[in-house]
């Protein structure tokens, strides 16, 4: 037989690492792979391979858990192990940097729920992965509360605001920011099913995250929108017009306080 | 070459433990070797800390996912980020790997082996000659570590080596570590693997620890450089003069005291082996 292409050995290589991941226990070796390896007695060419697929499935492993640390530990090491088995066969890396590699993983928890996990589980990763996300958006800088102040009262009406590119929402099917807030060695959590919205952004070089109520989810959908600062009041249209007003400026300063909004620009009104 | 590859002394990995320690400005080695791929990113913390690193040092981009002895050409989009942060950083150089990493646009994030056939030397060429033209710079690539060969490679690596810097043009970062781990997992020479090497494109040296598993070496990169790397790279320097050199610490990473601590034994080394052959001279 004679010596593979390149390519064809290359792919033989890939599909042994990545077709079926995992410690790399003496699973069969494709004949072009095989009829090419140099082993030698002290280390046969079967475990020679078997090096790489184990480093292959470890630092993959090590780069999920380290993105996913309370999903992780919800699931437990064997649970985790087998989830990112299936999900590295399934979606192996399609990008040249390793930190994406947890991109799809929260999806393919919700489709391929683990045995006995919690129904939350896959909400929690992806409240992680949101984080992770933020950790390296771009950088803006966030607007100081003397800005705001200087901001004259007749002008907020008409004034859009920004907010920073570390900044992303998230809607979860439970309030999934309890189970990520409790001990790693809690196993006994137990969530209510309800509808949880939660903002999730950067400060500084720290992530946070918070849930919020039904007016501030409206109001942050009015900002992020380009929205003007009075169309953002209509978020408490159910309130008393003067409560309306002070309650939407008091979660402004908050936003502000938060570092989450970077630029306001009242030059825009009218337009 | 030494223009392209200038001589920076004794550098370290910059690595997210020692973060803080660029942050407050208590951080100044000789130079910092950054992986290029945990910067080709939109902002926060590591973004900040690489332009205080370069404030204070030079910086050397190394990547880990070019993939250059893969069989599809090095993604364009990925050269471009590449570009683009050798555009901010203004490394003192750019350097990857002789390796495959990559097949049919996925990433196996790790430094896998090549057959020593000139199929692949011709092919690792041609890739290298498109990055440093994307680049518009020379390059270093960088032996690895390796735990297969394979039956039809038709030279050895250190001939491979030196073919690809001789006709892609480019410079060799030479693993010392990785030469030993792989001497001893497949049973050549070391010294014969150093001394075949062309001295003119030699522009870095890495040095790290590695695991003795009994049956083989794995490079980890969690030890302290061992006695037996050393040596080789007293040889190394012997042959090859003032390089700069770096230490790779990446697992159980020590305090940057300690680290500092490993590269000032790669000046130590240097200086008495520069020094003993410039007295016989």
């Amino acid at each position: 037989m004679p010596a593979p292409a390149l390519r064809e050995l290359q792919g033989a290589f890939w599909r042994h690492l990545a077709g079926a991941p995992g410690d790399g226990t003496g699973r069969p070796i494709a004949p072009a792979l095989q009829q090419v390896l140099v082993g030698s007695e002290a280390l046969p060419a079967a475990a020679r391979l078997a090096i790489y697929e184990r480093m292959y499935f470890w630092r993959l492993l090590d780069v999920l858990r380290e993105d996913h640390p309370r999903t992780a530990a919800v699931l437990g090491d064997d649970a985790f192990r087998t989830l990112v088995q299936a999900y590295l066969g399934r979606h192996p890396s399609e990008h040249p940097s390793v930190a994406n590699v947890g991109r799809a993983l929260a999806p393919f928890l919700a489709a391929n729920p683990p045995a006995d996990a919690p129904p939350w589980t896959a909400d929690l990763a992806r409240l992680e992965w949101a984080r992770r996300e933020v950790f390296d958006a771009a950088d803006a800088p966030a607007l100081g509360l003397d800005t705001l102040r200087a901001l004259a009262p007749e002008r907020w009406p008409e004034t859009r605001f920004a907010v920073v590119p570390a900044l992303t929402r998230l809607v979860v099917g439970w309030p999934v920011q309890r189970a990520w807030a409790a001990a790693p060695d809690d196993t006994a959590i137990v969530l209510p099913a309800e509808r949880t919205a939660l903002r999730i952004w950067r400060s500084g070089f720290a992530v946070y995250h918070a849930a919020m109520s039904a007016r501030e989810e409206a109001a942050l959908a009015s900002i992020i929108a380009g929205a003007p600062f009075a169309v953002v009041c209509d978020a408490f249209a159910d309130l008393p017009e003067e409560q309306a007003a002070a309650e939407a400026a008091a979660l402004l300063v908050a936003w502000v306080e938060d570092g989450m909004v970077c630029s306001l620009d009242p030059e825009r009104r009218g337009r | 070459m030494s223009a392209s590859f200038p001589y920076l002394g004794h550098g370290v990995g910059l690595r997210t433990k020692h973060y803080p320690d660029v942050l407050s400005g208590t951080a100044s080695p000789d130079w910092f070797e950054v992986v290029s791929e945990n910067f080709m990113i939109r902002g926060g913390r590591p973004l900040a800390v690489l332009e205080r690193a370069r404030a204070v040092a030079p910086v050397v981009l190394h990547g880990v996912s070019l993939s250059l002895g893969a069989v599809d050409p090095p993604s364009a989009s990925y050269l471009d980020a590449l570009a683009a942060l050798a555009e901010r950083v203004e490394p003192a150089w750019v350097s990857d790997h002789l390796c495959w990493g990559s097949f049919g646009g996925h990433y196996a994030h790790d430094l896998l082996p090549l057959p020593y056939t000139e199929e692949a030397l011709e092919l690792v060429v041609d890739h290298v000659s498109r990055v440093q033209d994307r680049l518009r710079r020379r390059i270093l690539v960088e032996n690895v570590s390796s735990y297969v060969a394979f039956r039809h490679s038709t030279m050895p690596e250190w001939e491979f080596l030196a073919g690809v810097a001789e006709r892609a043009d480019c410079g060799i970062l030479l693993d010392v570590n990785n030469v030993w781990v792989s001497a001893h997992n497949h049973g050549f020479s070391p010294e014969a693997y150093v001394d075949a090497l062309p001295p003119a494109r030699i522009g870095q040296f890495h040095l790290a620890g590695h695991q003795d598993h009994g049956t083989h070496l794995l490079d980890t990169h969690d030890h302290p450089v061992p006695e037996a790397v050393w040596r080789l790279y007293r040889h190394a320097v012997a042959r090859f003069g003032p390089v700069s050199s770096l230490v790779e610490w990446d697992d159980d990473v020590p305090e940057l005291d300690r680290l500092l601590a490993e590269a000032e034994l790669a000046r130590t080394a240097e200086a008495e082996v520069l020094g003993a052959r410039a007295r016989s001279a």
